[in-house]
């Protein structure tokens, strides 16, 4: 019923059910105020932007953006990527890792 | 049976001619026929650098073919042939039938939805502008 009342309230102006919103979602303030300003910007999956179905392990390129310069699997909180494709991720790096496409650990 | 399908990798030495190479990949052919499945792709990706030193090597010849396989029995074969073969230095095999699988159910899934969501979004937009007070609700609701 809501979806039904909402349209007829906005009658003249049907434009998008939620036309507010602010730019990007951040939670106010002014983001020009240096680097410190503690205004977290909302992470989003990359993979789930570019709907990704399946990681390849075979891209290198893909999955290097996810390690650490030393070879670790950069966590969830630090990339911002959804459980999903997480979970493939770890796979998928750990494949590349073991054709020598990744590093274990970086060679000193 | 249910049919399998296997990622194959190998890296030769970089010193390796390439004649060497082509034998290899011609006696795990003839190992994979021999066995009744097939090997449906070989791509070789050449000298690239390795992430790290493997048999004090940096560098190596990448050999990719993917393989069809009844059971997985051809892949012990595959496995044990370039084990035994010197040039190769390293070698993986993945199961990737179930990813790829996945990958498909995925996909369909999001054209589905991608091809359901206009029908769903069309109707209000069209009732909006041409009956605002009454013709929109029961249009609505149909849906």
């Amino acid at each position: 019923m809501a979806e039904n009342t909402a349209p007829q309230q906005q009658g003249p102006a049907p434009s998008g059910p939620r036309p507010q919103g602010g730019p990007g979602g951040r939670p106010g303030g002014p983001a020009k105020r240096g680097k410190r300003s503690f205004v977290r910007k909302k992470k989003v999956c990359r993979f789930c932007v570019d709907k990704v179905d399946f990681i390849d392990y075979k891209k290198a390129e893909i999955l290097a953006p996810f390690i650490q310069e030393r070879g670790k699997i950069l966590p969830r909180r630090m990339t911002g990527t959804c459980a999903r494709h997480q979970r493939w991720l770890t796979v998928a790096i750990k494949r590349a890792q073991n054709i020598a496409l990744l590093p274990f650990a970086a060679e000193l | 049976m249910e049919e399998r399908q296997y990622d194959l990798i190998f890296i030769c030495r970089p010193d390796t001619p390439e004649a060497d190479i082509d034998k290899i990949i011609a006696t795990l052919e003839h190992a994979a026929t021999e066995k009744g499945d097939k090997i449906e792709k070989t791509e070789k990706w050449g000298r690239k650098r390795m992430a790290y030193r493997v048999h004090k090597l940096r560098e190596g010849f990448y050999v990719y073919m993917t393989v069809r396989a009844t059971h997985g029995e051809v892949v012990k074969e595959l496995e044990r042939r370039l084990k035994v073969s010197d040039p190769v230095i390293k070698y993986l095999t993945v199961r990737v039938d179930e990813d790829l699988k996945r990958q498909q159910k995925l996909k369909r899934h999001r054209e589905r939805r991608a091809a359901r969501r206009p029908r769903k979004t069309a109707p209000p937009a069209a009732a909006a502008p041409t009956a605002p007070a009454a013709g929109g609700e029961p249009t609505a609701a149909s849906v």
